[in-house]
């Protein structure tokens, strides 16, 4: 189905919502202020969802604003979305009933960043970025020139393992398959994992040497949902405000801990940080672990009880000694 | 005779080089992929490539994302406070945008109002900016609305236009002109030349495609104060991260802490940002609790409250807000939707 | 009517710094309720001691070095120099390694900031003080600078509140300008509460069946924000004009020199420009921000 079928049946939808008096709001994406930018559309307006679209840059995982909506919305959700959208409800933040589900099947969004490094240009210099199936054909200057998409999706996007939303009220587009390609060229974890430990020290003292503790990768974060984050307690001072390295690390290692279970990888932290930090790596890393560890992937599942606060008798006990 | 000098762009290395006899020179850079000044190496002039702004304002090397005030040691006798000496620090910043110029400006006068900042003015005592105009504004970019260009020579010493191969070399300050007078190989500018930068300067202004318009905005602002729907609409796709006052060359809101060990520690300043829930939080009450307050404080600060202190928008039209908000947040938008004056 | 520009005033700098504490020595602690202390406290160095001057309305920034630092009043009077003083609550990370401390301890201290308040203006006139809780803290100041040059203010009258007679403070001011003659002092707590034979009700209650006269007279307003609030609406019912109002405000605060940026109300500052203002000053964003 194409984007713009897609659109029709979603305006359709979400104006269908607002005048039945179903939602309250509608939680989607317009087009952004910049070139092939997407920005949130959030309105109680109907006359509004005209401008609602589908593209293959509509990256913000929109579930972080379902925590301070009053009232009930109707939120469009790709596959990674749906998943946070779900953790919500296992962790009793937002109740089924009060969520109307747009899900939509992802084949995967385009990293802007990406083509940027393969032209050499920004992307206001292009002119046109569209997507041909397995292939994306930029155009600058009148001059095309096309890449493999596996080269230009997002990191996540090609580890992307359930592209269809997990949760809906109704599924616009056709379910799709999981992109499969290489994995990202930034580093990895089997890179990562291959330093020596010395060497991976070093690596990610550089890396948080630039952080500013903006937050961005928290507050951009659907499960970082606390009203007063631990990193604004003051008694006790877990991690102290001025960004030291060594605070920046154990800031972004708290976090990554404290969304254990809850992290569906979704890749906005490392998206939206203006500092380049790789910090899906770490998320994903902690992903893994918890993949391997209790065979658990976030938000598949709206009745099962959030991973870390559940108990069971039978679990292993063997690490306490 | 004209008083404009000019170099090939090949042979920068030469004057940056002279000059580093004598300044710290910084260039800008690329740090983890993450562009900003940084101190030149003494001969890499890949930079010259690049075209455009950095990512980190031109505010980073004069306030940084912290900065230690004093230390402390405690003995029998009790404290002792040992102040962080200032230095000498004479930098030289090569090929600020006229943006980021005029930013300074602005952030010399916050510092300098009422009581001194010793940090930021020690820093910036004695820097020489040499400004680069911009041929290739990003599509965010609105200095042209913000009473500035990208040619706008009104803060440095000594401004540079790229006229293809060259660039020419424009005395702007005294302190331009003795510079310009002492530096070597520089060669004379023809008529010709001249004429190509005017060509260029009104090509670059052209370019900026991004308006606003900020007449009266101080007053539309007063008039909106208390309209809370207006501001919840503003504000709705809002995070409220630091990453629009964090990358703003004119936001300078700081905070204070202390870290301790044992007997020893010290005081430092980090940015803060009026965006963060906690930035007003007091242990009874949050004047700003609400995100809608907080962008209302963001957006009158910059152009109402500190034209009202200071006679000029804290806004210098970088448009690093736009390009890095993780939603894209649009200054300009808002600006543009403040309802008019009824 | 203008506040009192605060840089004609004196500056005490360290090292030409204007951010480096100056040490100080707590030399008495007074336990006003549970959870609200009143430090006195000097100088280290002797001509900091002194040459050292501020106004009634000041606050100045106190530090436990390697905790922190927060701003308040100073509660002394400038009448009254042999030592210094300051009241604080216990609410927080600075708050509660102050309350650790014991006499002998070392702070660190800077300032004064603000602007303090008008006494120019002031003068003549029939003052009415209105406080609530430890607001009463830099009313005091003021209050014992005009009983110590009474001749230069008119009447003085002291409407003071706070939840329970357990929640008053500076009790022992209380009782000695309850005994003044040339003072009227209601005092009032918020509920009933056996043991208090005094008035009852909130102070903007008290206040407004008090009823003092506005004519020639300057309201000075310091208490919880809520209670500010409301007492505005009810000075304005009994005829004072925006002028005539004065308040003292507080709000979070780091450098305390108008640089950091967080304590504005529009474009004042409430370190630079205040604490102390007038109604006039703020009514345009008290309702909203305050």
């Amino acid at each position: 189905m194409k984007n713009s079928e897609i659109e029709q049946r979603l305006r359709q939808e979400a104006k269908a919502l607002l005048e039945q008096g179903k939602v309250d709001y509608i939680i989607g994406y317009e087009t952004g202020s910049l070139k092939f930018t997407t920005t949130p559309l959030i309105t109680r307006n109907k006359d509004d969802v005209e401008r609602l679209i589908v593209s293959p840059f509509i990256v913000n995982n929109l579930s972080v604003y379902l925590t301070e909506i009053k009232g009930k919305a109707g939120i469009i959700a790709k596959g990674c979305d749906s998943r946070s959208i779900v953790n919500l409800m296992q962790d009793n933040k937002i109740a089924r009933e009060d969520v109307v589900i747009m899900g939509i099947p992802c084949p995967g969004l385009i990293d802007l960043k990406k083509i940027e490094l393969l032209l050499g240009k920004d992307r206001d210099e292009f002119d046109s970025v569209i997507r041909h199936n397995d292939r994306a054909v930029t155009t600058i200057n009148g001059k095309e020139k096309d890449f493999p998409i596996a080269e230009v999706l997002f990191d996540n996007c090609l580890e992307c393992e359930f592209p269809v939303p997990q949760e809906y009220d109704v599924l616009l587009g056709e379910p799709c398959a999981p992109v499969t390609g290489e994995v990202s060229k930034k580093t990895s974890i089997k890179e990562l994992e291959a330093m020596p430990r010395g060497e991976r020290w070093n690596y990610w003292k550089e890396e948080f040497s630039r952080c500013i503790r903006c937050y961005a990768c928290r507050d951009i974060c659907p499960a970082c949902f606390c009203q007063r984050c631990f990193v604004e307690e003051s008694e006790p001072q877990w991690v102290s405000p001025t960004p030291k390295w060594q605070d920046n690390l154990m800031f972004q290692v708290t976090r990554n801990i404290h969304v254990a279970g809850r992290c569906t990888d979704c890749g906005e932290c490392e998206r939206v940080c203006p500092m380049n930090i790789p910090l899906r790596s770490l998320a994903k890393k902690m992903y893994d672990i918890v993949d391997e560890q209790f065979q658990y992937k976030a938000g598949m599942d709206k009745n099962a009880p959030p991973l870390l606060t559940a108990y069971e008798a039978a679990e292993a006990e063997d690490f306490i000694r | 005779m004209s008083t404009s000098k000019k170099i090939n762009k090949k042979d920068i290395g030469k004057i940056l080089s002279q000059w580093n006899q004598e300044f710290t020179v910084l260039v800008p850079s690329k740090e983890g992929d993450v562009s900003k000044m940084a101190r030149w190496d003494g001969k890499d002039t890949g930079f010259m490539d690049s075209h455009r702004n950095t990512v980190q304002p031109v505010k980073t090397n004069f306030f940084p994302p912290m900065e230690e005030m004093f230390s402390f040691q405690k003995d029998k006798e009790g404290y002792h406070i040992e102040p962080v000496s200032p230095g000498e620090h004479k930098l030289l910043i090569f090929a600020i945008r006229p943006c980021d110029a005029n930013a300074l400006a602005i952030l010399d006068v916050a510092f300098k109002d009422g009581y001194e900042d010793p940090y930021y003015l020690s820093r910036r005592k004695g820097t020489v900016l040499i400004g680069l105009g911009c041929t290739n504004p990003y599509d965010s970019c609105f200095c042209t609305s913000m009473g500035s260009s990208p040619s706008d020579s009104t803060n440095v010493d000594i401004m540079l236009t790229d006229i293809g191969d060259e660039f020419l070399i424009e005395e702007i300050t005294e302190t331009g002109k003795e510079m310009i007078a002492r530096t070597e190989e520089l060669e004379e500018a023809k008529k010709a030349d001249e004429a190509k930068a005017k060509q260029v300067k009104e090509a670059s202004y052209n370019k900026v495609t991004r308006k606003i318009d900020t007449k009266d905005i101080d007053k539309k602002l007063l008039a909106c104060f208390e309209n809370k729907d207006y501001w919840e609409e503003v504000s709705a796709k809002c995070i409220s991260c630091g990453i629009c006052t964090f990358l703003c060359p004119t936001c300078y809101c700081f905070d204070i802490n202390d870290d301790s060990f044992k007997k020893q520690g010290a005081r430092f300043r980090s940015w803060d940002s009026c965006a963060f829930p906690v930035y007003t939080r007091m242990p009874m009450e949050n004047p700003r609790e609400e995100k809608w307050r907080r962008v209302r404080q963001k957006v009158c600060h910059k152009f109402e409250f500190f034209p009202m202190n200071f006679g000029s928008i804290a806004c210098v039209g970088c448009g690093r807000c736009i390009r890095l908000c993780p939603v894209n947040w649009d200054i300009t938008q808002a600006i543009e939707s403040v309802p008019e004056i009824t | 009517m203008t506040v009192t520009n605060m840089s004609q005033g004196k500056r005490f700098f360290a090292s030409d710094n204007v951010y480096l504490p100056h040490l100080a020595i707590i030399e008495k602690i007074i336990e006003e309720t549970p959870g609200v202390k009143t430090f006195h406290f000097n100088f280290k160095d002797e001509k900091l001691r002194k040459e050292f001057s501020f106004k009634s309305g000041q606050f100045a920034e106190y530090s436990v070095l390697g905790v922190g630092e927060a701003p308040f009043c100073i509660s002394s009077s400038p009448s009254r120099s042999d030592h210094l003083e300051f009241a604080t609550q216990q609410v927080g990370k600075v708050t509660n390694a102050l309350h650790r401390l014991g006499v002998g301890a070392e702070i660190g201290v800077r300032g004064p900031y603000g602007n303090g308040f008008p006494l120019d203006f002031l003068e003549g006139k029939n003052l009415i003080f209105v406080g609530g809780g430890i607001g009463l803290a830099p009313l005091r100041s003021l209050i014992w600078n005009a009983i110590d040059n009474r001749g230069k203010y008119e009447n003085i009258d002291i409407i003071y509140g706070a939840r329970s007679p357990g929640d008053l403070c500076f009790k022992y001011d209380l009782d000695t300008w309850d005994k003044d003659k040339t003072i009227n002092i209601v005092s009032t707590i918020d509920k009933e509460d056996k043991g208090w034979s005094g008035r009852v009700g909130f102070v903007p209650k008290v206040l407004e069946e008090v009823a003092p006269s506005a004519s020639n007279a300057v309201a000075i307003v310091c208490g919880p924000p809520v209670m500010i609030r409301f007492t505005f609406p009810v000075l304005i019912k009994l005829g004072f004009t925006p002028g005539q109002m004065i308040t003292t405000l507080e709000k979070k605060m780091k450098c305390g020199i108008g640089k950091c940026g967080r304590c504005n109300i529009g474009n004042l500052y409430v370190c630079r420009d205040g604490p102390v203002f007038t109604y006039a000053q703020i009514k345009n964003f008290v309702s909203s921000e305050y």
